[in-house]
C-alpha cells in the first residue's frame, strides 16, 4: 500500500511534465500577445517591440521553454506579467472561495444525489422515481449560467431574499454571511452532478438490490433501512465513489463559470481574466495546479476503493 | 417521509420565515451615508500608474494620484492641477511649471519639484534608483518628446522638449506622468503598485485581490477633503450581474451594463442613468492597399460608407447611445472637430451606383470582415457586424464575418486585416491620438493604421500638428484633416458612443467625464 502511494505519486511527474509542455506550446501557437495587450491603445510599434523584449518573448521558443522549466524545477511558477505578482501568491490569494465553493457543492451534491438515487432505485417505476429520472434528464441539459441567471432573476432580484452576487469569508464575516452568499452558486454548480451522481446511483442500487444477499438479508429479518444502507448501498459505493470523483475533476470548468457568474474571486475567475489577457505564467501556473489537483482526486478515489471494498488490494 | 395538511402548511411557514429572516439581513454594504459602492468590469491589477494597461484600474488610480495637468471635471480641458501655473516658451520648447504649494503625498512626503523629476526620470533613466526591472510603456509615448527635466527651486520644474509638441500638455494630464512620492518608490521599488502614495483627493485603505478595493478620503488634501469618506471598488466581471447589483442596491454606481435593460433603468426610481459625450468613435478600417477585394479604390470605400445604416445602428441595436458619425473626430472634441466634411447618409442606390462607376455593376464577393466578440469600447460588436454585413450583401458586397476573441483580435487588427472593426477611446482630450495614430502612414500595420491609409498631405497636416503648439495652426491643420479622410474614407464611419453611466438616486452632483473617469470628490450621498 505505502508502496503503491508512493509509486503513484511518482507517476504523476510525467504526467506533470507532459501537461507543462502542452500548455506552454498551446499558449504560444494560439494568437494574441500579451505585449500589445500591455502596451495599451497608444502605444508605438517600437514600444510593443520593446515590451515584447523585456519580457522575453523575443526568445526562440525552446529557449523560452528551457528557462520555463528551470525556474518550475525550482518551484517557481513565475510572476505574472500585469500584476507583477508571483503566480503562488495569486494562487493563494484566490485559493479559498474556490476552495469552499467545491467543498460546500461535493457535499451538498452527495447530500442530495445519494438518498435521491437510492430512493428512486428502492421505489423504481413510483413517481419518486419518474420525477427523479425527469430532473436528472433537465439538470444535465440546463447550461450553468443560464441556471445561474435565473436563480438570480428569481431569488434575488424578485424575492429579493438572497444576494446578487459576491463572496463573503466565513472566516472574516461568519458562517452566516458565508452561507447566504454561496447558497446560489452551490445550487448552480451542484444541479448538474446531482443529477448525474442521482443516476448513477440508481442505477447501481437497483442492481445491487437484485442481489442474492440483499434478498438473505431481508430473509433474516433486517429493516429495510438497514438493507439499504448496509447491504445495498455499501456495495453499490465504488462506482459511485467513482463518478462523484470524476464529478469533482469535472466542476475545475463548472467553476470558472459560477465564478463569473456569481462574482466570485476565486481561482476560475482568475483563469479567465489571465486568458483574456494573455497572462501566460498565471494560465500556466493555473493549468498546472489544475492538472494536480486532477491527479491528487484520482489517487484519493483509488485509494478509497481499498476502504469501501476489502477485495481491492494495492 | 410524508407531509400531508398541516405538517406541509407549517413546513411552508417555516420556509417563507426563513425568507424573511433572509429578506431583512440583505443589507450589504451599499446603504451605508458615507459610503459608495462602484461597480467595475474587472480588478484593478496594480496602483502603481505608470504600469496601467485598462480602463477599470485607470479609473481606481484617477483618485490617488494626480499630475501637474489636469482635466476640468466634467469636460476634455486642460486645467491646473499640482501646477498652479505654466509657461510656454515662444518657441515651444520650454515648458516652466510653477508648482502648488504645501501639497504632501500619502505617506506624509512633501511634494515639490525633486518629486515631478523623480516620478519622471524613473521611467526613462535605467540607472535611476527607482527604475527596477518594471517596464514602462509610457517612455515613448509620454516622455518621447522630453529631453531635460530641471528643478529650479523647490517649487519650479523647467522642461525642455527636442521639438514642439502640441499634444504635450494634455498628455501631461496621463497616467504614466503622474506624480508619486520618492519617498514611497525608493521604500517600495518595483512594490510601488501594492503601495501606493500620491495626491489624489483619496488614499488606499485596503487592497484584497479580487474582492475589494477601498479607498478612503484623504483628510489633507490641497482641494479640500472630499464628502464622500470612503469609495469601494468591486469587480463584477458579467454585465448582467452588474445590471442586478445596481437594481438592487447591492453596489450604487456602475458602467457598462447591457443596451436592452436602458428602457428599465430609466423607468427605475431608484437609480440615476446618465449618457455622456465622449471622445469615443466605433469604426470599420478597409485595408486602402489591396485590390481584391477592390478596397483601394475610393468609389467602393465610399459606396460601402453609403451602404451601411448608421442609424439603424444607433437606434435599433444601441438603443439611442450614441450619435452617427461623419467623420474620425467626436463632437466631444470641441472646435477641433470639423462636421462641414462630405456626408455618407443611408443610400443603397447611390452605393450601386457608385459601385457601377467602380467597375463592379454587380458587386463583389470574397472579402473577409474581421469582428471581436467583445472588446472595451466595442458596444455591440457581433450585432453590429451582422448588420453591416447585411447592408453591404444588399448592394451586391459579399461579406464573410470571422469572429474572433478580443485578445487575438488584437494581434489579427495589426496585421494586415481586409476589413476590421474597431473602437477608439482617447483617455486625454487631443486629437493627436487619433488623428496621428490612426491614419499618418508612419503608423501602418503593425501600427494603428491598420487600413494601410497613406495621403501624403494628410500625413503633412497631422505630423505638422503634433509638431506645433499653437492651437489655433493646430485647428486649422486638423480640419483641413478631416475633410481629406473623410473624402478618401478609408474607414467606414459608424458612430461615438456616449458614456453610460448607472449611479444610485442618492448619489447627487455627479457628472460624466468625457475620459470615461468616475470622478466622486465633487459629490455627496445622501439618503
Amino acid at each position: 500500500m505505502f508502496f503503491y502511494i508512493i509509486k503513484r505519486i511518482l507517476a504523476t511527474i510525467p504526467v506533470m511534465v507532459i501537461v507543462a509542455l502542452f500548455v506552454f506550446l498551446m499558449l504560444r501557437l494560439s494568437p494574441g500577445d500579451p505585449a500589445a495587450v500591455i502596451a495599451g491603445d497608444y502605444a508605438t510599434t517600437e514600444d510593443v517591440e520593446r515590451i515584447r523584449e523585456q519580457l522575453g518573448l523575443n526568445e526562440p521558443i525552446p529557449v523560452q521553454m528551457y528557462k520555463w522549466i528551470a525556474q518550475l524545477a525550482r518551484g517557481d511558477l513565475g510572476t505574472a506579467i500585469f500584476s507583477k505578482l508571483p503566480v503562488t501568491t495569486l494562487i493563494g490569494q484566490r485559493l479559498e472561495p474556490t476552495l469552499l465553493l467545491a467543498l460546500c457543492t461535493i457535499i451538498f451534491t452527495v447530500l442530495v444525489a445519494v438518498p435521491l438515487g437510492t430512493i428512486a432505485a428502492y421505489k423504481a417505476g413510483s413517481w419518486i422515481d419518474r420525477f427523479v429520472m425527469l430532473f436528472s434528464v433537465a439538470g444535465f441539459s440546463v447550461p450553468i449560467f443560464v441556471l445561474g441567471y435565473m436563480l438570480i432573476y428569481v431569488l434575488s432580484m424578485q424575492l429579493k431574499i438572497l444576494p446578487v452576487q459576491g463572496y463573503k469569508s466565513p472566516f472574516e464575516y461568519g458562517l452566516w454571511e458565508f452561507l447566504r452568499h454561496m447558497i446560489l452558486p452551490v445550487i448552480t454548480l451542484s444541479v448538474i452532478y446531482i443529477a448525474l451522481i442521482a443516476r448513477m446511483t440508481r442505477a447501481t442500487v437497483q442492481e445491487v438490490l437484485q442481489e442474492d444477499y440483499v434478498r438473505t438479508a431481508r430473509a433474516k429479518g433486517q429493516s429495510e433501512f438497514k438493507v439499504l444502507m448496509f447491504h445495498a448501498l455499501r456495495n453499490a459505493a465504488v462506482p459511485i465513489v467513482t463518478v462523484i470523483g470524476l464529478g469533482i475533476a469535472l466542476m475545475i470548468g463548472g467553476v470558472v463559470v459560477t465564478e463569473s457568474v456569481y462574482n466570485i474571486p476565486g481561482l476560475g475567475r482568475l483563469v479567465l481574466d489571465a486568458v483574456l489577457a494573455r497572462d501566460y505564467p498565471v494560465i500556466q501556473g493555473l493549468i498546472l495546479f489544475f492538472s494536480f489537483i486532477y491527479i491528487l482526486i484520482n489517487l484519493l478515489i483509488d485509494l478509497s476503493y481499498t476502504l469501501l471494498d476489502p477485495r481491492i488490494r494495492y | 417521509m410524508n407531509i400531508k395538511g398541516k405538517s406541509r402548511s407549517a413546513m411552508i411557514g417555516a420556509l417563507f420565515a426563513s425568507a424573511m429572516a433572509f429578506s431583512m439581513a440583505t443589507t450589504g454594504f451599499a446603504g451605508d451615508n458615507n459610503t459608495v459602492v462602484i461597480g467595475l468590469q474587472a480588478e484593478p491589477v496594480t496602483f502603481d500608474p505608470t504600469q496601467i494597461a485598462d480602463l477599470n484600474t485607470t479609473l481606481v488610480v484617477h483618485r490617488l494620484y494626480e499630475g501637474l495637468v489636469g482635466i476640468k471635471y466634467g469636460t476634455y480641458d486642460l486645467e491646473p492641477r499640482l501646477a498652479e501655473s505654466w509657461e510656454i516658451s515662444d518657441d515651444g520648447l520650454v515648458y516652466t511649471f510653477k508648482l502648488r504649494a504645501g501639497v504632501k503625498f500619502h505617506d506624509g512626503t512633501d511634494f515639490n519639484a525633486d518629486a515631478v523629476k523623480f516620478s519622471w526620470e524613473r521611467q526613462r533613466d535605467d540607472t535611476h534608483p527607482a527604475h527596477g526591472e518594471l517596464t514602462y510603456r509610457g517612455v515613448n509615448s509620454y516622455l518621447g518628446p522630453v529631453d531635460t527635466i530641471e528643478v529650479v527651486d523647490d517649487l519650479t520644474i523647467r522642461i525642455t522638449l527636442s521639438a514642439p509638441s502640441g499634444p504635450f500638455l494634455a498628455r501631461v494630464t496621463g497616467m504614466t506622468m503622474r506624480i508619486i512620492s520618492p519617498t514611497a518608490l525608493l521604500k517600495h521599488g518595483d512594490d510601488i503598485g501594492q503601495f501606493p502614495a500620491g495626491t489624489g483627493p483619496y488614499m488606499l485603505d485596503e487592497w484584497e485581490p479580487g474582492i475589494r478595493a477601498t479607498l478612503s478620503a484623504n483628510p489633507d488634501y490641497w482641494g479640500g477633503a472630499p464628502e464622500i469618506s470612503n469609495l469601494i471598488y468591486v469587480p463584477i466581471v458579467e454585465p448582467a450581474a452588474r445590471l442586478s447589483a445596481i437594481t438592487t442596491g447591492e453596489i450604487d454606481l456602475t458602467i457598462d451594463v447591457p443596451f436592452d435593460s436602458l428602457a428599465d433603468l430609466e423607468a427605475n426610481p431608484d437609480v440615476v442613468l446618465k449618457q455622456g459625450a465622449s471622445a469615443h468613435v466605433w469604426f470599420v478600417a478597409l485595408n486602402t492597399q489591396i485590390s481584391d477585394p477592390p478596397f483601394d479604390n475610393v468609389l467602393v470605400r465610399r459606396a460601402m460608407n453609403y451602404a451601411v445604416d448608421k442609424e439603424s445602428i444607433v437606434n435599433d441595436i444601441l438603443q439611442g447611445t450614441a450619435v452617427v458619425s461623419t467623420g474620425p473626430l467626436s463632437p466631444g472634441y470641441g472646435d477641433m472637430r470639423n462636421a462641414n466634411v462630405k456626408q455618407y447618409p443611408y443610400d443603397p442606390e447611390k452605393a450601386r451606383e457608385l459601385l457601377v462607376e467602380a467597375g463592379h455593376p454587380g458587386g463583389f464577393g470574397n472579402c473577409e470582415f474581421l469582428v471581436p466578440e467583445s472588446g472595451s469600447g466595442m458596444q455591440a460588436p457581433v450585432e453590429m457586424g451582422t448588420l453591416i454585413q447585411a447592408n453591404l450583401a444588399a448592394v451586391g458586397i459579399d461579406c464573410s464575418i470571422k469572429t474572433m476573441e478580443w485578445g487575438a483580435y488584437l494581434t489579427a487588427y495589426r496585421e494586415n486585416p481586409q476589413m476590421a472593426q474597431m473602437s477608439w477611446n482617447p483617455p486625454i482630450g487631443d486629437p493627436d491620438i487619433v488623428m496621428n495614430n490612426l491614419f499618418n502612414s508612419s503608423n501602418f500595420p503593425p501600427g494603428w493604421n491598420a487600413g494601410s491609409y497613406k495621403n501624403e498631405e494628410v500625413d503633412r497636416l497631422v505630423t505638422g500638428a503634433s509638431q506645433n503648439a499653437d492651437p489655433a495652426i493646430r485647428r486649422d491643420f486638423y480640419l483641413k484633416a478631416q475633410e481629406l479622410i473623410v473624402e478618401d474614407a478609408p474607414w467606414i464611419f459608424v458612430n461615438h458612443g456616449s458614456q453610460i453611466i448607472v449611479h444610485s438616486a442618492k448619489l447627487k452632483g455627479f457628472l460624466v467625464s468625457p475620459n470615461f473617469d468616475l470622478i466622486l470628490e465633487n459629490s455627496t450621498f445622501e439618503d
